[in-house]
């Protein structure tokens, strides 16, 4: 086996076979599992980022085990997996370390800590995986955690919520299969590289896009992201921002850019549906007074700016829809991370309650404020280059007005986001006059506040990967 | 020496009751040591390492049985279905639990008998021997309740009999003789309307047999009101054998035909559909997992519907899944039956945290069956799907796998108003289940996990 093969094997197995360990390390000793669930996603990382190394070099590799019926079990990471796979495990370590002193005083941690490793592992076998069959069996493996994660809390309106996102998903994830088995028909195998360049009938197309888009949380099946938002912070941030809807925008990428050709009506259906979801998502976020539910149709809103960049095909759009990827999970992680401070030391999530909070916590407020920033895409955050990069695609694939649609968008998002920092943190304390969280968690969003303001500045080293990964697809009209 | 599958239950049953009994100890035991014998010794004939010659009483009997990998299955599912209703009945006591493990061995008798007739006349009489060991174990209490669902069964029953036995005469007149090459010859003919009539007759009587829709009113009550021991094996094995298993046997006697296929496909994904339907409306959690029985049950028959190899060896495959999934599903609902007194759903809650292994085995059990990667529900329903969809019969492949997300939807209704959630006041003090419950759900739960791991392994083998 090469060492390319053996890292693809533990940046998945790794996380995934370890993550059944933590519950029983945690009857042992809560830290020890702590400290086993970070290295597990930290080893992960490691594997991925060296796979980068590779990948940065012109290769790729491959680990492949076979399987009658077109079921071949295989891991390969080329240019656009190993972004990808780099972008969650760097974010999803950042949010496991959060979360120590975040859930400390909750019950059923074990659970909690099992489920974020093995969400964050299948995560990375989904974007590793080569077979269409593997890839479902991942992503269904990350609706099932994020369902136990969801309702987290236990509460009646938790766990009905966490049925909601299942449901919602899985049904998705099923007319996408159905999908999956007319291409079997069509191929004769579930091997993604032997369907290069084929040409899928346009019910085929929406056969796919219903979980693609069901699981990216855009219209018309983004309601359950926000009703999401009653689990733990770090829960929403790992879901929400920063890794589970980047499934469906990934999946999108992987399919209909890797793969298949995708038809001319999708290059302008498919932006559209990302424009009204934009606009949509923005207008919710206008007018939302839970600090979570804000957030959580910003994403809505944003996931749309990422789909136009990825589906006018243009070069440039391709580009910066994947820094897209990697700017809005570090920004909106910490969006979520700060939430999760503000609401345990606030008492509350709405935000006309509170006010004031600058004094109190400056810290967050500033990490808060970079995030917003990089969101707003504002330079030289990261934000501004991505965002920058998606809408030029929009233009340079011809089509101006949608546009200017998200250039509305974009100025919606900056004034949401206004709303939202001065409804927390301006004008006079209406509520508690909340302290500033742990050490720890602070760190955590400063990091990734942090990160967000260097991948702006140094946006040679992001772009040099996403190049990498553009290079090897064949859905790019250049 | 393939007759003792038949033999040693019966003997089992002659001895226990010649012994005295005593507190039901001993005759518990030498139950449990049948169950097991038969587990083991199916699964090792499996493997090729035992033989299953008729040896020397094949020149003794006229009867001659037929072994195959169909009927091994059937075999070790009895055995292993047997043996977890047993173990869920362990707490019974006095004339309950004599009667209880009495009647497991007659019916065990039987189902035996189903796996290895030969023959469509046996066939029936093994089936007759299951039913009526069925009626009087469901009414086991008699409890008024349990007699209901009892007179139900017997009824639609005694229907199926008269069906199935007009078609056992039809074919003695069409037919060469009552065993399966004859029968097979005889509708192979293609002028031959009597043998195409009885085979309509007979499959009409297993439809009602196996519950299927539209013939499926007596099952939700039989299943609902029969002891909870009871159930596990009704659901797990009882009514599978009788129906399904017949009529896969049936099922491969007829030559591919367009008519034959169409009424499977549509029997098939009526029950999927209404089953699945019918069962988000309930409150009692057995009658809940009685109407998933019935949708998962149409998957075994429109897989049946394709006519191909691959369509047959899933129809199998889902068999298994379906059989061990149901008897975990119902011995979890003993144990909460058992530990809080109550199957209503609506005042369940948050059990999970005073159940935890009932809880996190019923996780996994209802995950399979609604399909979820990388459990063995999810292989044996794709395998299905592929079926349908490479035999040409798309819209039916669709429509099986737009149910399982109806299953998701009623299996999480059921997660949620039982076992997740926060728990409610009045059940603080409930504790989990015996030994007797929890040993059969782990080790059940623990073959979903291990077949659905391992499965793409042995998939090769499988095919063939």
């Amino acid at each position: 086996m090469s060492s390319g093969a053996l890292l693809l094997l533990l940046a998945v197995f790794v996380p995934v076979g370890g993550a059944f360990l933590l519950p029983l390390l945690g009857r042992w000793s809560a830290s020890a599992r702590n400290i086993m669930a970070f290295l597990l996603v930290l080893v992960s990382l490691a594997c991925s980022t060296r796979l980068l190394l590779t990948v940065l070099t012109g290769q790729t590799a491959v680990y492949k085990f076979p399987f009658p019926l077109g079921m071949s079990f295989i891991l390969s990471a080329d240019g656009l997996a190993v972004f990808m796979a780099v972008v969650s495990a760097l974010i999803g370590a950042i949010i496991v370390l959060f979360s120590f002193d975040y859930i400390s005083h909750y019950e059923n941690q074990n659970e909690y800590y099992f489920m974020v490793v093995l969400f964050l592992g299948s995560m990375t076998g989904l974007v590793y995986s080569q077979n269409l069959i593997f890839l479902y069996l991942f992503w269904e493996l990350t609706a099932f955690a994020s369902w136990r994660l969801i309702g987290f809390y236990r509460g009646r309106k938790d766990v009905l919520r966490a049925d909601k996102a299942f449901l919602v998903t899985f049904f998705g994830a099923l007319a996408m299969l159905i999908g999956f088995v007319f291409i079997y028909q069509q191929t004769g195998t579930f091997d993604l590289a032997a369907m290069k360049g084929l040409a899928l009938p346009g019910l085929v197309v929406g056969l796919i896009l219903c979980g693609i888009l069901s699981k990216s949380a855009t219209l018309p099946f983004q309601t359950w992201l926000p009703d999401a938002g009653v689990a733990p912070s770090p829960v929403t941030a790992l879901l929400h921002a920063a890794v589970l809807v980047k499934i469906g925008v990934y999946v999108f990428a992987r399919l209909f850019l890797m793969t298949f050709v995708l038809g001319a009506f999708w290059h302008t259906a498919v932006p559209v549906i990302a424009a009204a979801s934009a606009l949509i998502a923005a207008g919710a976020a206008l007018i939302e007074t839970d600090i979570k539910r804000v957030i959580a149709y910003s994403t809505v809103s944003q996931i749309g700016f990422i789909f136009l960049g990825l589906a006018t095909g243009s070069l440039v759009g391709v580009v910066g829809g994947l820094l897209f990827i990697l700017m809005h999970g570090l920004a909106k992680g910490g969006l979520f991370l700060s939430a999760g401070i503000i609401e345990q030391n606030a008492r509350t999530k709405d935000i006309t309650r509170m006010g004031g909070l600058f004094a109190t916590m400056p810290v967050t407020a500033a990490a808060f404020a970079g995030c917003a920033f990089s969101i707003m895409g504002i330079p030289p955050f990261g934000g501004f280059f991505s965002k920058y990069f998606v809408i030029a695609g929009a233009v340079d694939s011809g089509q101006l007005w949608l546009a200017l649609t998200f250039v509305l968008g974009a100025v919606l998002t900056i004034i949401y986001l206004f709303r939202l920092f001065n409804l927390i943190f301006l004008g006079p304390v209406k509520g508690i006059a909340a302290r500033e969280g742990s050490r720890l968690m602070v760190f955590c969003v400063v990091l990734l506040a942090v990160l967000s303001l260097g991948a702006g500045a140094l946006i040679n080293y992001p772009a040099m990967a996403v190049r990498a990964a553009v290079a090897q697809m064949n859905g790019i009209v250049k | 020496m393939i007759y003792l599958f038949i033999f040693i239950p019966f003997l089992a049953l002659i001895v226990i009751n010649l012994l005295p009994q005593g507190e039901g100890e001993f005759a518990g035991w030498a139950a449990l040591a049948v169950f097991s014998a038969q587990l083991a010794a199916a699964a090792l004939a499996a493997c090729g390492l035992i033989g299953l010659g008729g040896g020397w009483l094949d020149q003794l009997l006229h009867f001659r049985l037929l072994s195959d990998r169909t009927g091994l299955l059937l075999l070790f599912l009895a055995g292993l279905v047997g043996g977890t209703a047993l173990l869920s009945g362990w707490r019974l006591r006095g004339a309950s639990r004599s009667n209880f493990i009495n009647l497991l061995l007659i019916a065990l008798t039987g189902i035996n008998g189903l796996a290895l007739a030969s023959d469509l006349f046996s066939l029936y009489v093994f089936i007759e021997v299951v039913a009526v060991s069925s009626f009087v174990l469901i009414a086991l209490f008699r409890e008024r309740s349990g007699l209901e669902g009892s007179f139900k069964y017997l009824m639609m029953s005694a229907l199926a009999s008269v069906l199935m036995l007009s078609a056992v005469a039809c074919f003695l007149v069409a037919a060469d003789g009552m065993s399966f090459a004859a029968v097979r010859a005889a509708l192979a003919v293609p002028g031959n309307y009597l043998a195409r009539a009885a085979l309509g007759l007979f499959l009409c009587g297993l439809f009602i047999k196996g519950g299927l829709v539209p013939f499926h009113g007596w099952l939700p009550d039989a299943y609902m009101s029969a002891p909870a021991p009871v159930s596990v094996f009704l659901a797990g094995i009882a009514t599978k054998a009788a129906g399904l298993f017949t009529l896969v046997r049936l099922v491969r006697l007829a030559p591919a035909s367009a008519d034959l296929s169409a009424v499977l496909l549509l029997v098939g994904t009526l029950s999927i559909v209404v089953g699945a339907l019918a069962a988000l409306g309930q409150r009692d959690m057995k009658r809940m997992l009685a109407y998933s029985s019935i949708s998962q049950m149409g998957y075994i028959v429109a897989a049946l519907g394709t006519g191909s190899a691959l369509g047959n060896a899933a129809a199998l495959f889902h068999f298994f899944n379906h059989a061990v999934l149901k008897s975990q599903l119902f011995v979890n609902a003993a144990a909460v039956e058992e530990q809080t007194g109550t199957r209503d759903m609506d005042r369940l809650g948050g059990l999970a945290a005073r159940l935890p292994v009932t809880g996190t085995t019923s996780v996994i059990a209802i995950l399979s069956t609604a399909g979820l990667p990388p459990l063995s529900g999810f292989w044996s329903k794709l395998l299905i799907v592929i079926a349908l969809w490479t035999a040409g019969h798309q819209f039916y492949a669709a429509i099986a796998l737009l149910a399982s997300g109806l299953t998701l939807a009623y299996f999480l209704s059921l997660q949620r108003r039982v076992f997740f959630g926060r728990l409610r006041p009045e059940l603080e003090n409930v504790k989990e289940a015996g030994a007797a419950l929890l040993l059969p759900a782990l080790g059940l739960s623990a073959l979903t996990v291990g077949v659905g791991l391992v499965f793409p392994f042995i998939l090769g083998m499988f095919i063939k």
